[in-house]
């Protein structure tokens, strides 16, 4: 969750690195930990992009705890698919007509550590970020002003929304909207629903844009931002090595030149 | 008009061109599968070819237009106010209604694709694209270490990416327009149609993943009973759908259902064919939700991951784009024409108003 309001200085060096060398350091993890695959360099991109961030944000408990839960789910669906039903020589042993094997362990060991090595990055750079600082800092980078003001308008849009859908979700069950009974019911349900939460939304929509109209977004020239979080040429240095070796590295096993590692 | 036909012309040509240069680089169409992780890398290939035929397509229409008229009017028409207010909206509907509404009516459906089709019927396919790679991106990044963020969507843009895309030129093209009051004729005509392409769709997309080819060329003796047993599942899925329509068809007498189903369908088998390799590759097979019992299934009964993934999309995908297209459909039909019709793409998706 947002730590600090946009503008203000973060409680660590961690968080007050520039947003894009979060986001650099978080999607070359998460690429690099289901790309390169295997169980060494996911656990090496965990140890060097995300363990030193989340120890001098002092979020490591916060980070580990909340990846393992984002990651749940889906690895025990993967440890079960792919332990008891997927194809092997080596039989561990039997469950009715399921047999675990050990490629079927192994393969769902791969998937899961990557699973949560990029929950866990992305969970730190979640923490350490406020989406809209990202975003100013993209506008500053030359980003289109169209695409920066989606961004920032969805990220105000969504609180907006969950409190509609709730509301609108209650409101039709105590008009009698069944959301429990059988499967045909249920879809039957689904236009009551999803109609009230969409219309009432669209109804903004005349506003925003007649709004952006009065601001004259569409202005062509340049824009100068009242904020954008400040940067370093050393981070900038970073970013370059991260994605560059990244890229380098997954060129390389296309090419066999790097070895493939367990 | 003649421009734009031509425009069209040289996106089909270079979409053509690319997809066959790409086809024959790869190879036919290689069913072996990889041991280390069962992909199948020739149905991966067709995915990808797909995928970057389409973008040729795009240029090649963007590039004539250049030549054509300086400026690239038709891509930035799509993006004008009224969809940057709308684009917002509709991601914050998918993050929303597939996290909330799936959750409370407790379906096997998705539900997170609603604001991308609204966009793309609305405002243009590559505004429906954009949409869908933004939805997924603010899915990962912008809601990062929060309870509605997912770390797992940001491979699914390019599926996203796609729905958006289908549903703009489906929207284009009117397949969402309502048609009420259809003559007898005319509903019976377009019901038999709709019946005869969900049954290709069914044949040539969705049956070939149980019997390893169509019903002419499968040799049935190689394949397991338990999969042909779920090909006439499916296949009676699918009759029992085309039933269901030729009935709503009757009831309702609007025409625009059949079109929207045909489209839902046609939009999901290729959904289908993009993420089972995004699945396959990243997760394993696996989204950690109901469907998953389908791919053990298919897995236990002998097939290989990609083939088990593939199996258990071309079920769910279809039905969850279908309803979703449905559920447009019908929002639309409520819609003032009035708000419509600022769109870019409003009125052609609403068609001429009548009278």
């Amino acid at each position: 969750m947002a730590l600090d309001a946009i503008g203000r200085p973060g409680p660590s060096l961690y968080h007050r690195l520039n947003p894009l060398t979060k986001v650099a350091s978080a999607a070359v993890a998460t690429l690099g930990a289901f790309l390169i695959g295997g169980y060494v360099a996911p656990a090496l991109l965990f140890a060097g992009l995300v363990l030193p961030g989340a120890l001098v944000a002092r979020l490591l408990r916060r980070v580990v705890r909340l990846s393992l839960l984002v990651s749940l789910l889906i690895s025990v669906s993967v440890a079960l698919v792919s332990v008891l039903t997927r194809a092997g020589a080596t039989t561990l042993f039997t469950i009715g007509p399921f047999d675990a094997t050990l490629e079927g362990v192994d393969f769902a060991g791969r998937v899961i550590v990557r699973l949560v090595v990029a929950a866990a990055a992305l969970t730190l750079f979640g923490l350490t970020t406020e989406p809209r600082a990202l975003v100013a800092d993209l506008e500053r980078r030359g980003a289109s002003p169209r695409l920066t003001f989606a961004l920032a308008a969805t990220l105000d849009a969504i609180p907006r929304m969950i409190e509609r859908a709730v509301v609108v979700a209650a409101a039709q069950r105590a008009r009698g909207l069944d959301t429990e009974g059988r499967l045909l019911a249920r879809l039957r349900g689904l236009v009551p629903l999803v109609g009230p939460v969409l219309l009432s939304s669209l109804a903004e929509v005349e506003q925003r844009s007649l709004a952006l109209d009065a601001r004259a977004f569409g202005r062509r020239g340049p824009r100068h931002p009242v904020w954008s979080p400040p940067d370093s040429d050393r981070q900038r240095a970073v970013r370059w090595l991260l994605v560059l070796g990244l890229t380098a590295i997954l060129a390389g096993r296309a090419v066999g030149a790097v070895p493939e590692l367990p | 008009m003649q421009r734009i036909w031509l425009r069209g012309v040289a996106g089909i040509a270079a979409a053509l061109a690319v997809g066959l240069v790409a086809l024959t680089a790869s190879g036919t169409l290689d069913a072996t599968p990889d041991p280390a992780t069962g992909l199948i890398a020739g149905a991966s290939a067709l995915a990808i070819t797909i995928a970057i035929a389409i973008l040729a397509g795009f240029l090649g229409y963007a590039a004539l237009e250049l030549l054509q008229t300086g400026r690239l009017d038709s891509i930035a028409s799509q993006f004008g106010t009224r969809t940057l207010a709308l684009m917002p909206i509709a991601i914050a509907l998918n993050v929303v209604l597939g996290q909330t509404i799936g959750t409370a009516l407790r379906m096997p459906i998705y539900l997170d694709s609603i604001g991308t089709i609204l966009v793309g019927v609305l405002c243009g396919p590559l505004a429906g694209a954009a949409t869908g790679i933004l939805a997924n991106v603010v899915w990962t990044f912008g809601l990062a270490g929060t309870p509605l963020g997912s770390p797992y969507a940001w491979p699914f843009a390019i599926v996203a990416a796609e729905i958006g895309l289908f549903a703009g030129l489906f929207g284009r093209a009117g397949f969402f327009r309502s048609r009420p009051d259809t003559p007898p004729d005319r509903l019976a005509a377009g019901a038999a149609v709709a019946v005869v392409v969900l049954a290709a769709l069914a044949y040539l997309g969705i049956l070939p993943a149980y019997l390893k080819g169509t019903l002419i060329d499968a040799d049935l003796t190689t394949v397991e009973p338990f999969f042909i047993a779920v090909a006439l599942g499916v296949a009676a899925g699918v009759a029992a759908a085309a039933v269901v329509l030729v009935v709503r068809l009757v009831r309702e007498r609007d025409l625009g259902v059949a079109y929207v189903v045909v489209g839902g369908a046609a939009c999901g088998v290729v959904s289908a064919l993009i993420a089972t390799p995004v699945a396959a590759i990243f997760f394993g097979g696996v989204t950690g939700g109901g469907t998953d019992l389908l791919v053990a299934a298919f897995q236990q009964a002998g097939s290989s991951l990609f083939e088990a993934v593939l199996q258990q999309s071309v079920i769910s995908d279809p039905i969850d784009k279908t309803i979703t297209f449905v559920v447009v459909f019908t929002i639309l039909r409520s819609l003032p024409r009035r708000f419509v019709v600022r769109f870019p793409q409003g009125e052609r998706a609403l068609g001429e108003r009548e009278g």
